[in-house]
């Protein structure tokens, strides 16, 4: 098995540092704006799912149910080739930021959900009590209070958003799975590119994990 | 002030508000009692539409909450409740509990509803707490706070529901001290409450409510003394011995 | 998560970490034994396989002609499947003493390295990278890159391809070949790559690529009403047999089989066969 780690192969790696590179920051745009966009729509979605009107509730379900019950792959390859044939051609790196977005979109609207509803009625029947609307009283005191159990699932479903972005490697999406595919594939050199490449997703994820439990602990003392 | 006419109200198969029908004057102490599972807290939030009817209307300094397009927000900031679990605001100091409705519903400048705040938090006799949490505070102490929270919106009607119940025995004569000076002032309130002592002292008028019907209603020289009504009787002999 | 503290974080890294290094140090260690036995000879190459019972071959599944797996009859069938055969009948009297395994351009690399197969069969293309890893006999088929369009496309050269973008599949030395090629004509193109040939053909089908270049016999499996193989066709590509690096007795072993095949004239049977004698 020395032949996978050659040293030729690390040195040809090197080499083309500059491809990996470039896949790198294709996978942390995508996975930065669809965290942005997965953020949007779960506190959309997640108070849709305490909303008092049932048929909110409902879309909140469908939405959910939905992203959480079809494999991100199917998403992303039906996005990718299956719209042009409606016309509708989404540049792969939109698709990556709309599908990783919408998917793990669903996963925080539930995290978000959960969060809301631990925080006691009281609070909201409070706020509307005293004049808030329900989205300004949602804004400013439910979630602020849900913040402290949203808050480490938040950082999880943060790190899965950039392991997942890789499924852009099945779309010709450019990102940092991608151009590790492709270029082992071109020399078969998989040793080193997916050795690396695996190192770089665990420390962007690691790094995560302990910004997450910072975060958490200065949620606790706040 | 308020009315209500033929409010009915069921959660699933269970009626909880039958044809309830009532009225309060501008400046009037209303004191409702009755037994648990009576209605009664139904009822008082029928009026800031906490609970929308299923049939009825309730019509609040002039405006009918029960039409589809009702000002809602609007009559909400002129009628302040407080509530029987305190409900502050546990991630804000007892002065920002004050203040974040003023500033964010009224519009009221940061520093005048601080101003206030600080004013009623004396009248309450907590302005030493305005920068604890209310984590820090006793029961009675938060209550004390909600009860200036709601003042701070400058209510034209105060709805307490149940305001002494979740609290300990010694911290509810401090309470009630406070709704008592509160009555003095002129302001509509509407009290849910089992504090007879409380109801005989403020009360201008008593509602004795039982089954989700209002059964007796009177004056509470009359009620507590002479009631017509053979369930108030029964509920009065339980609670004055 | 308050499971995990910090210092079990760090450890978990340590740990990982090690973990890859063990493994590429180990991987170092046997290499250096079998450099010292230097290469298998044909004799034990053979006889390891012997006593294994049957031939592993990784081949191509969705490759018509060469490797395909009939939808119909649920066999693996094809020009390679046969060589293979050839192979098992040579070494074991018995052309079944074989097992298939389906690789695709991406896998079959690292399925020779760990020791999955034996050799590989899979329209592997012969270039001097992969000579530097792997063993390959002799070419057994040459076969040009070509290009699919969509007729309406309006597509008739790889000239007209300038500034599109072309589908390949990962792992295969196609787009190395059309790069060449376009430089060649001075135009540049880019490329879009996809784990599967389906894949090519539906991004072509789509929009989302102006061409799908790969082997042309690869190609003929994938026209229909709606396409066609541009006459452009360049970099023929040579496939030839692969094994493990240090199995050099082995490819030596399949050389002589496929020379013997070439001299008695099974070989040109086989390919007209499967049609593939132009």
């Amino acid at each position: 098995m020395a032949e996978v780690f050659a040293d030729y192969k690390w040195a040809a790696l090197f080499d083309d540092r500059g491809i990996f590179l470039e896949g790198l920051v294709t996978t942390l745009e995508v996975a930065v704006f669809a965290l942005i966009l997965a953020l949007v729509l779960g506190v959309i979605f997640g108070i849709a799912g305490v909303f008092p009107k049932t048929w909110v509730r409902i879309i909140n379900r469908i939405y959910v149910e939905f992203f959480q019950n079809t494999p991100l792959v199917i998403q992303a390859i039906f996005l990718y080739h299956a719209l042009p044939h409606l016309h509708i051609m989404i540049p792969v790196t939109a698709i990556g930021i709309l599908g990783v977005g919408i998917y793990s979109g669903a996963y925080m609207s539930e995290v978000f959900r959960s969060g809301i509803n631990a925080v006691p009625r009281g609070q909201l029947e409070s706020g509307l009590s005293q004049g808030f609307g329900y989205w300004q009283a949602m804004w400013h005191i439910v979630l602020p209070q849900a913040r402290r159990t949203i808050l480490p699932a938040l950082g999880n479903q943060a790190i899965a958003i950039v392991k997942n972005t890789s499924v852009l490697a099945m779309i010709a999406g450019g990102d940092l799975m991608y151009v590790s595919d492709s270029w082992s594939g071109m020399n078969m050199y998989y040793g080193p590119a997916y050795l690396t490449t695996g190192i770089i997703y665990w420390v962007i994820c690691f790094t995560m994990t302990k910004y997450v439990k910072r975060l958490e602990q200065k949620g606790a003392v706040g | 002030m308020i009315t209500m006419n033929l409010v009915n109200k069921s959660f699933g198969h269970n009626h909880v508000l039958k044809d309830v029908t009532m009225e309060v004057k501008s400046g009037e102490k209303l004191v409702v009692i009755g037994p648990s599972g009576s209605g009664k807290s139904t009822m008082i939030r029928c009026i800031n539409m906490l609970e929308r009817p299923d049939s009825g209307t309730v019509v609040v300094d002039g405006k009918e909450l029960t039409q589809p397009k009702a000002p809602l927000k609007a009559v909400r900031q002129e009628v302040a409740m407080v509530f029987q679990q305190f409900n502050l605001y546990p991630h804000m100091t007892v002065l920002q509990n004050l203040t974040i409705a003023p500033v964010l519903v009224q519009n009221v400048k940061k520093e005048e509803a601080a101003e206030s705040a600080m004013k009623f938090l004396e009248r309450v006799g907590l302005r030493e707490k305005a920068d604890a949490y209310p984590s820090q505070l006793s029961g009675g102490q938060q209550q004390r706070v909600a009860i200036a929270r709601a003042l701070n919106m400058h209510p034209k009607i105060m709805l307490f529901d149940e305001p002494t119940s979740a609290l300990d025995p010694e911290m509810i004569q401090e309470v009630l001290d406070v709704m008592v000076e509160l009555a003095h002032t002129g302001i509509t309130m509407v009290c849910v409450t089992h504090e007879m002592g409380f109801a005989k002292q403020v009360a201008d008028r008593v509602l004795f409510m039982a089954d989700g019907e209002i059964l007796e209603e009177g004056t509470p020289e009359h009620f507590f003394v002479n009631p017509q009504n053979e369930r108030a009787r029964q509920f009065l002999s339980k609670i004055i011995h | 998560m308050k499971l995990f503290g910090k210092k079990m974080m760090a450890a978990a890294g340590i740990v990982l970490l090690a973990a890859f290094t063990a493994a590429a140090a180990g991987c170092g260690g046997s290499s250096d034994q079998k450099a010292a036995s230097s290469a298998v000879s044909a004799d034990s190459a053979v006889q390891k396989i012997k006593d294994n019972g049957v031939l592993r071959v990784g081949v191509k599944v969705d490759v018509p002609l060469f490797g395909y797996k009939n939808p119909q009859t649920g066999q693996i069938e094809g020009f390679e499947i046969d060589l293979a055969k050839a192979v098992a009948k040579k070494i074991f009297g018995d052309e079944n003493k074989i097992q298939m395994v389906p690789v695709t351009a991406k896998t079959r690399g690292p399925l020779l390295d760990n020791g999955e197969v034996d050799m590989i069969a899979a329209t592997f293309t012969i270039n001097e990278q992969r000579k530097q890893q792997y063993s390959f006999t002799n070419p057994y088929y040459t076969d040009p890159v070509g290009l699919l369009v969509k007729k309406s496309d309006n597509i008739h050269s790889l000239k007209d391809l300038a500034g599109k973008t072309i589908a390949v599949p990962q792992g295969a030395t196609t787009r190395k070949a059309v790069e060449d090629a376009a430089k060649k004509e001075g135009i540049t193109v880019s490329f879009a790559e996809f784990p599967t040939y389906s894949e090519c053909k539906a991004a072509l089908m789509s929009g989302r690529a102006a061409a799908y270049a790969m082997d042309q016999s690869n190609l003929h499996g994938y026209v229909d009403a709606e396409t066609e193989i541009l006459p452009d066709s360049f970099a023929p590509q040579e496939y030839g047999i692969a094994m493990k690096k240090d199995n050099a007795g082995f490819r030596d072993y399949v050389n002589q089989v496929l020379t013997d095949m070439k001299n008695s004239g099974e070989m040109d049977q086989l390919l007209k066969k499967w049609t593939l004698n132009k």
